[in-house]
C-alpha cells in the first residue's frame, strides 16, 4: 500500500494513460500537423544533389549511411549549426563545464585539498552533472518585495549577452556566427551590457547585499572598461582593420603578444576585472556581502547566471587569443589525406572500407582548431590560476589601479604600437 | 513600399520615447530610454552605415543609460522631484511636440530628400578616419584638447580633498 498515492487503483492508472495518449494523438494531427506544415512552408529547405530535402526525404536518407552523409554535411555548414553549436553557444558552454570541473579541481590540488571526490568513481568527474541535476531540480524563489519582470529576466539577458559575445568570436578561418566588418566594436557593444543587466539584477532583487554587489559591479566593471578598450587600440592600429578574423589572420608570421607585451597584460588584468574574478571579485565577495548581486538567485535561475559568467570567459579567453595570440595560427598538427584513400578507399584485407562525402572538414580546419583550443584552454588556465594564490583586494585600490596605472599603460602600449609603425618594423615594407 | 524593420524600428523607438518620458517607474524609464537609444542604433545600421551603429550602441546605451542608472538608483526620488501635475501643461507639450514634428515633417516631404536614390556603397570607416586626418585635421585637434581639458579637468574635481581622511591608506 502506497502511503503518497493512498487510493491508487491500476485501472484508473490504465484509464489516465489512454486518455493522455488520445489528447495527444487529437492535438498533434489537429494542431501540431498543421503548424508544422505552415512553419515548413516559410523556411528555406536545403537543395542536395539537385533534391530539394523536406523533412520525409531526410527521414529517408537517414536510414541509409550513403545518403545521410550529404544530408549532415548540409548540416554541417547551415547557419543554424554554427549558432547553436559549433562556434556558437553550444561549443562555448561546453568549454565552459569544462571550465567549472577544472577549476574546482585545479584549485583544490593548488591548496592541497581534494575537491569534488564522490561523484563518480574517477575524481569525482560526474559532480558537474550532479550540480546541475541539484540546480535544475530545485525551487526557484522569487523575494516578494521583488520586482518580478526584471528579476525572472535578468538571467536570461545575462545568457543572451554572453552568447552575443560569444557569436562575434571567430575560432577557425570561416568558421565564426557573425564575420562583421566592426568586429571589435561590436565585442565593445556587447561588453557595455553586462554592466547595466548586473545594476539592474541588483536592484530588482530589492535586498541590500545584491544591491550593493550591484553598485560594485557596475563601479569596477565601467571604470576598467576604459583600459580594456585603449590597450586593443594598439592591435587596430598595426592590423588597421577591426574584423576579428582579420586581426587574428594577421598574425600568421608573429603573434602581436610579443611585439606589446604591456598591451597584452592591460587587457588581461582588465579582463579578470570585468569577468569578477579574484582578486577583483569584489562585487562576489561571499566573507562580505554574502554572494553579492547573486545572493537573491536561487535555482535555475542561479545556474543561469553561472553559465552566463563561465560562457563570458571563455569568450574573453578566445578575445584575447584572437587579439594577442596569433588566433589558429600555428604549425599543421598532420599531412592532408591521400587522395587513393578518398577515391578508392582503404583495403583491409578481403573487404574494402570506403565513405563517400569523406572527409567532412579539412585538415586545416582540425589543425586551426586544436590550436585554438589549445591557446583558449591556456588563457583559461592563467585566468583561474589567480582565484587559488591571490586574496581580494578594497574598492579603492580597485579603482585606483583601473584609472590611474591601466590607463597609463594603455596609453604607453598605443606609443609603443604607434613607434612599431613609424619605425617600419610593422606595416608596408616591414619585417612583418 | 515601407520596409518592415523600418517600420518595426520606428515603432520601437518612438513607443519606447514615450514609456520614457510617461512611465511612472524612473528604473523602467531608463529602460525605455536605452530601448529608443537602441532603435536609433538600429536605424544607423538600416542606413549601412554599422560603424557609428556600434558606436550609439557603446556610448549610450553602455555608458550614458549606465550613467543615468546609476543616478537614479543613487538619488532619492523624493528629494529632487516635487509633483506639480497639471493637464494643461501636459496638453501643451504634446501640442507643441505634434506642432514642430509636423512643421519638421512638411520641410522634409517637400525638400525632395524622399526622391533621392542612391548606389553608392556604405562609407567605410577607413574613410572617415583618413578625411579626419587629412582634410579636417584642425577640428580633430581642436577636439583633442577640449576632450583632454575636460579629462584633466575632471580629475583635478575629483582628486579634490575636502576632507581629511586619516584611515584611508594608499
Amino acid at each position: 500500500m502506497s502511503v503518497i498515492a493512498p487510493r491508487f487503483k491500476f485501472s484508473e492508472f490504465v484509464k489516465a494513460i489512454i486518455e493522455n495518449a488520445f489528447w495527444i494523438i487529437v492535438v498533434t494531427t489537429l494542431v501540431g500537423l498543421p503548424l508544422a506544415m505552415i512553419v515548413l512552408f516559410y523556411v528555406d529547405l536545403p537543395v542536395i544533389d539537385g533534391a530539394l530535402v523536406t523533412p520525409f526525404l531526410a527521414l529517408t536518407w537517414l536510414s541509409h549511411p550513403e545518403l545521410a552523409l550529404p544530408l549532415l554535411k548540409s548540416f554541417l555548414t547551415s547557419d543554424a549549426f554554427r549558432i547553436l553549436a559549433f562556434p556558437g553557444f553550444g561549443f562555448a558552454a561546453l568549454v565552459a563545464a569544462g571550465t567549472i570541473f577544472v577549476e574546482r579541481k585545479m584549485l583544490a590540488k593548488l591548496q592541497l585539498r581534494v575537491g569534488p571526490f564522490y561523484c563518480g568513481k574517477i575524481e569525482g568527474i560526474l559532480q558537474l552533472a550532479g550540480d546541475g541535476l541539484k540546480l535544475i531540480s530545485k525551487e526557484i524563489i522569487i523575494p516578494a518585495k521583488a520586482d518580478k519582470p526584471l528579476f525572472i529576466v535578468a538571467p536570461l539577458l545575462f545568457v543572451g549577452a554572453a552568447a552575443a559575445f560569444v557569436a562575434l568570436i571567430p575560432v577557425a578561418p570561416g568558421w565564426v556566427v557573425a564575420d562583421v566588418d566592426v568586429g571589435l566594436l561590436a565585442v565593445f557593444a556587447v561588453i557595455g551590457f553586462f554592466p547595466i543587466i548586473t545594476v539592474l539584477s541588483a536592484w530588482s532583487a530589492n535586498s541590500k547585499f545584491p544591491f550593493i554587489g550591484g553598485i560594485r559591479a557596475l563601479y569596477q566593471m565601467v571604470s576598467f572598461e576604459i583600459p580594456l578598450i585603449l590597450s586593443c587600440l594598439g592591435v587596430v592600429l598595426l592590423t588597421g582593420t577591426l574584423n576579428l578574423t582579420e586581426i587574428a589572420q594577421s598574425q600568421a608570421v608573429i603573434p602581436w603578444i610579443v611585439l606589446m607585451p604591456i598591451g597584452a597584460i592591460v587587457f588581461f588584468i582588465c579582463m579578470l576585472a570585468e569577468l569578477e574574478r579574484i582578486p577583483f571579485d569584489l562585487p562576489e565577495a561571499e566573507s562580505e556581502i554574502v554572494a553579492g548581486w547573486l545572493t537573491e538567485f536561487s535555482g535555475m535561475m542561479y545556474g543561469l547566471v553561472q553559465l552566463g559568467s563561465y560562457v563570458k570567459l571563455y569568450a574573453f579567453s578566445a578575445l584575447f587569443v584572437v587579439l594577442f595570440l596569433g588566433g589558429w595560427s600555428g604549425p599543421a598538427f598532420w599531412p592532408p589525406l591521400e587522395e587513393s584513400l578518398l577515391e578508392s578507399g582503404q583495403e583491409l584485407g578481403p573487404i574494402r572500407l570506403q565513405l563517400p562525402g569523406l572527409p567532412l572538414f579539412s585538415q586545416e580546419f582540425f589543425s586551426a582548431v586544436i590550436w585554438f583550443v589549445l591557446k583558449t584552454a591556456a588563457v583559461i588556465f592563467f585566468v583561474l590560476l589567480p582565484r587559488g594564490v591571490f586574496p581580494r583586494i578594497r574598492i579603492d585600490m580597485l579603482l585606483r589601479i583601473g584609472w590611474y596605472k591601466l590607463i597609463a599603460l594603455a596609453f604607453v602600449n598605443i606609443f609603443v604600437a604607434l613607434g612599431l609603425v613609424y619605425a617600419g618594423v610593422v606595416g608596408p615594407g616591414g619585417i612583418f | 513600399m515601407a520596409d518592415p524593420a523600418f517600420l518595426a524600428l520606428s515603432v520601437l523607438t518612438i513607443v519606447s520615447a514615450i514609456a520614457a518620458l510617461e512611465l511612472r517607474s524612473l528604473v523602467y524609464g531608463a529602460i525605455a530610454l536605452m530601448g529608443t537609444l537602441g532603435g536609433i542604433a538600429g536605424f544607423f545600421l538600416l542606413l549601412d552605415s554599422p560603424f557609428v551603429a556600434m558606436f550609439q550602441i557603446a556610448v549610450y546605451v553602455g555608458s550614458i543609460a549606465v550613467l543615468i542608472l546609476f543616478t537614479v538608483m543613487l538619488v532619492r526620488r523624493e528629494l529632487i522631484f516635487t509633483k506639480v501635475e497639471d493637464p494643461r501643461r501636459r496638453l501643451a507639450g504634446v501640442g507643441l511636440m505634434l506642432v514642430a514634428m509636423a512643421s519638421l515633417g512638411a520641410i522634409v516631404v517637400h525638400s525632395g530628400i524622399s526622391g533621392i536614390t542612391t548606389e553608392e556603397p556604405a562609407v567605410d570607416f577607413r574613410a572617415i578616419g583618413a578625411d579626419f586626418l587629412v582634410r579636417y585635421w584642425p577640428a580633430l585637434i581642436l577636439m583633442g584638447l577640449v576632450l583632454s581639458g575636460a579629462v584633466t579637468g575632471a580629475m583635478v574635481l575629483a582628486r579634490r580633498e575636502d576632507t581629511e581622511d586619516d584611515q584611508r591608506a594608499s
